[in-house]
């Protein structure tokens, strides 16, 4: 017996169900939103009730969909990302994330006027 | 601290005076800001598995503490690698752990750190940023629902389950986020400066928008974007790195690869990782709560 | 002057040292002799650590408290078992003998050496300073604290040597009893050898005899997720052809969580405690009030 990890055929056909309902992309999370708006995401228990799966299957399905979402890729752009935010910041204050939009915003209303 | 040793008959507990000793030994223990939030209160937001009497049959309430991260010098550094390392010190942990032996030694009453740390992928047993939220210490914000503290902005969170019937604290009526300046600049931009910073529609991983009366109306969150950067090395990293060399055909290729800077940087964050809890900062530098508090001469 | 050559009261030495650990959160302290560690292993003892060793300095604590036994969620304790603390104290106590007292301490490495070995034996360190001892389940047992995570510093400072215990707190007398009526004790019930499990052995005049240990399988149930199971997975993961299987693999929940305790082995050390949480040893420490105040 080995240990237990899931069949590439049993992911493949769940992990876009079980990704969409798990916490993965948070859409409407906070707790001080009003009830009926609350997207709080499922529990492993709950997506598995849903899906008509075992929890364990579920799990499992969802701890590899969370690391193959994005391809290895995105950790080497996150790498230029902070470096260029950091230091913009660092030279630019908060104007560094603002003032391109700032730009843009007087750009249109020019162009409008 | 005036308490009953237990060898001594034993006085019913005035909860009320014993929740402000809790409290007080928690900010000696090392703590910026502490709260106490009643069990029954998790009914409400988590299912069944995640609330405290799952941890610790008759638990009555879990004492929260906040204690800030990143010193004010490390937010000031132009080199996003440095607050990578030296991200936290476990101050909360430390004081929650203290805090924990100092329940069960001078009130009798059973006391666990609540367990935070992932056990299945990104899930861990309790959520420290819901009990924060519980315990009145802060609300969820724009940037990657992390929970501000009206003071301080962004704490790293550890929590105290207890059968102690401590009286909770109320939770916070006035959200933290929006910031007024992030709502004079969402009215001109339709963005707030941490979507500005990480805006989903372009890479990143916030959006969301501002009611008429200046509340969160909606927000998005890619989380699995944000492990990217927040966890750029370490566990999460060493995996990917893992799966791309058992993917690869090519011998050579899979040398090189496993020498890379990056496959490096990633083992090397296994083990430091635990000092660098979060490798992204972005959203919360350009964040106004708390920003009194980094300043300094 | 160097603190060294003023004339040294051990007594008054050992008091301090005492006071300090337990101010700092130890709850057994305890002096054994460097020359009294013939049982371990040629290589493995104090003074192979440091030259002249005259005195082991052991402290105890850290021990799971009496919430932490009463979750019913076993990862609870997997993320809460750390000997960290006691690691860090016995530093403070190596620090203050060298700076104030002028000999040399070393504090023992908490990890292995190679071959898996331990640089000193820290349970051998524990049971000769009188701190604790052996149990059929393995770690060495205090009379009245019964498990709790040790460390000890190896100094030229000589203190004078406690005693091991002469009554052993291994096997307690309500295990003396079950053993009598069912054949066996509680760890051994929980986790016996011959069943799947890794302990076994048997009661003599009131004495633990001829213990059986499955270490291999206490390794993968105490070191679930860590350094072992990251090679067994890399060894499935090796040998398996299917290219998508192994993504799967690396992938899995089994391989993240290990990962995840690799990196906070500091707090993640022991992930299996089942036979010592029926142990009755310190079960009286275990017991606290849970009902709210009337």
């Amino acid at each position: 017996m080995s240990f237990f990890y899931v069949e590439p055929e049993i992911y493949r056909r769940y992990r876009d169900e079980v990704i969409g309902m798990s916490q993965s992309i948070q859409v409407n999370y906070p707790e001080n939103l009003p009830p009926e708006k609350r997207r709080p995401g499922l529990s492993d228990e709950q997506i598995a009730e849903k899906l008509g799966l075992d929890k364990r299957t579920v799990t499992e399905i969802r701890c590899v969909a969370e690391r193959e979402y994005y391809g290895i890729d995105e950790w080497q752009k996150a790498i230029e990302f902070k470096e260029q935010a950091c230091r913009g910041y660092a030279r630019e204050g908060l104007g560094f994330t603002t003032r391109r939009l700032f730009k843009e915003r007087k750009h249109a209303k020019n162009n409008e006027g | 601290m005036a308490q009953t040793p237990s060898s001594q008959p034993e006085k019913p507990l005035d909860l009320l005076r014993v929740a402000e000793e809790v409290k007080s030994a928690a900010l000696g223990y090392g703590a910026d800001v502490v709260g106490i939030a009643r069990a029954e209160a998790w009914e409400k937001y988590v299912p069944e598995g995640y609330r405290p009497y799952d941890l610790l049959p008759e638990a009555r309430s879990v004492v929260v503490v906040g204690a800030r991260g990143p010193t004010a010098g490390a937010w000031r550094s132009p080199n996003p690698r440095v607050m990578e390392v030296v991200g936290l010190d476990f101050a909360n942990d430390r004081a929650i752990a203290a805090l924990a032996g100092f329940i069960e030694r001078e009130y009798r009453h059973y006391a666990i750190q609540a367990p935070g740390l992932s056990v299945a992928g990104h899930q861990p047993p309790f959520s420290y940023m819901l009990a924060a939220v519980l315990a009145g210490l802060g609300t969820r914000s724009f940037a990657a629902n992390i929970v501000l503290n009206p003071r301080y902005g962004l704490l790293y969170y550890s929590a105290c389950i207890t059968t102690l019937d401590l009286p909770g604290d109320p939770q916070l009526e006035q959200d933290v986020c929006p910031h007024p300046m992030c709502v004079q600049t969402y009215k001109h931009l339709g963005r707030t400066p941490c979507i500005a910073a990480c805006p989903a529609d372009e890479g990143g991983c916030l959006d969301g928008t501002i009611d008429g009366n200046g509340r969160i109306d909606s927000v998005y969150y890619d989380r699995e974007r944000c492990t990217s950067r927040a966890m750029n090395f370490g566990p999460v990293a060493f995996q990917k790195v893992l799966a791309d060399l058992v993917s690869e055909e090519d011998p050579t290729a899979r040398e090189s690869k496993l020498h890379s800077d990056f496959s490096a940087r990633a083992i090397s964050g296994v083990s430091f990782y635990k000092e660098s809890v979060a490798q992204c900062f972005e959203c919360m530098r350009v964040c106004p709560i708390g920003r009194q508090e980094r300043k300094l001469k | 002057m160097n603190p060294a050559k003023r004339s040294l009261d051990a007594a008054a030495w050992k008091d301090k040292l005492k006071t300090t650990a337990i101010g700092g959160g130890a709850l057994v302290f305890g002096v054994a002799d460097a020359d009294s560690f013939e049982a371990a292993p040629e290589g493995y003892r104090p003074k192979e650590i440091l030259p002249s060793a005259r005195s082991v300095v052991v402290i105890g604590g850290a021990k799971p408290r009496a919430g932490d036994w009463r979750s019913p969620n076993y990862q609870h304790m997997e993320l809460s078992s750390t000997n960290d603390r006691m690691t860090a104290l016995c530093m403070r106590l190596a620090h203050t003998i060298e700076r104030e007292a002028g000999y040399y301490a070393v504090v023992v490495p908490p990890g292995v050496d190679e071959g898996q070995r331990p640089f000193l034996s820290l349970s051998l360190a524990a049971e000769l300073a009188g701190c604790g001892s052996a149990s059929l389940a393995g770690p060495v047992l205090h009379p009245e604290h019964g498990f709790m995570y040790f460390a000890a510093l190896v100094t030229t400072l000589p203190l004078s040597p406690d005693q091991p215990l002469t009554d052993p707190a291994c096997p307690a007398p309500e295990c003396i009893a079950m053993y009598e009526e069912q054949g066996r004790t509680p760890c051994i019930a929980v986790c016996p050898i011959g069943d799947g499990g890794c302990l076994g052995g048997s009661i003599e005049d009131g004495r633990w005899t001829g213990r059986q240990y499955d270490r291999g399988r206490c390794m993968a149930r105490v070191y679930n997720y860590w350094g072992p199971a990251f090679q067994k997975v890399m060894a499935e993961v090796l040998q398996e052809p299917d290219k998508e299987r192994r993504r799967m693999m690396i992938h899995s929940s089994l391989f993240t969580r290990t990962l995840w305790s690799m990196t906070y082995a500091n707090i993640s050390q022991g992930q299996c405690f089942e036979c010592i949480r029926v142990c009755p040893v310190d079960e009286k420490t275990r017991h606290l009030k849970q009902e709210p105040e009337p």
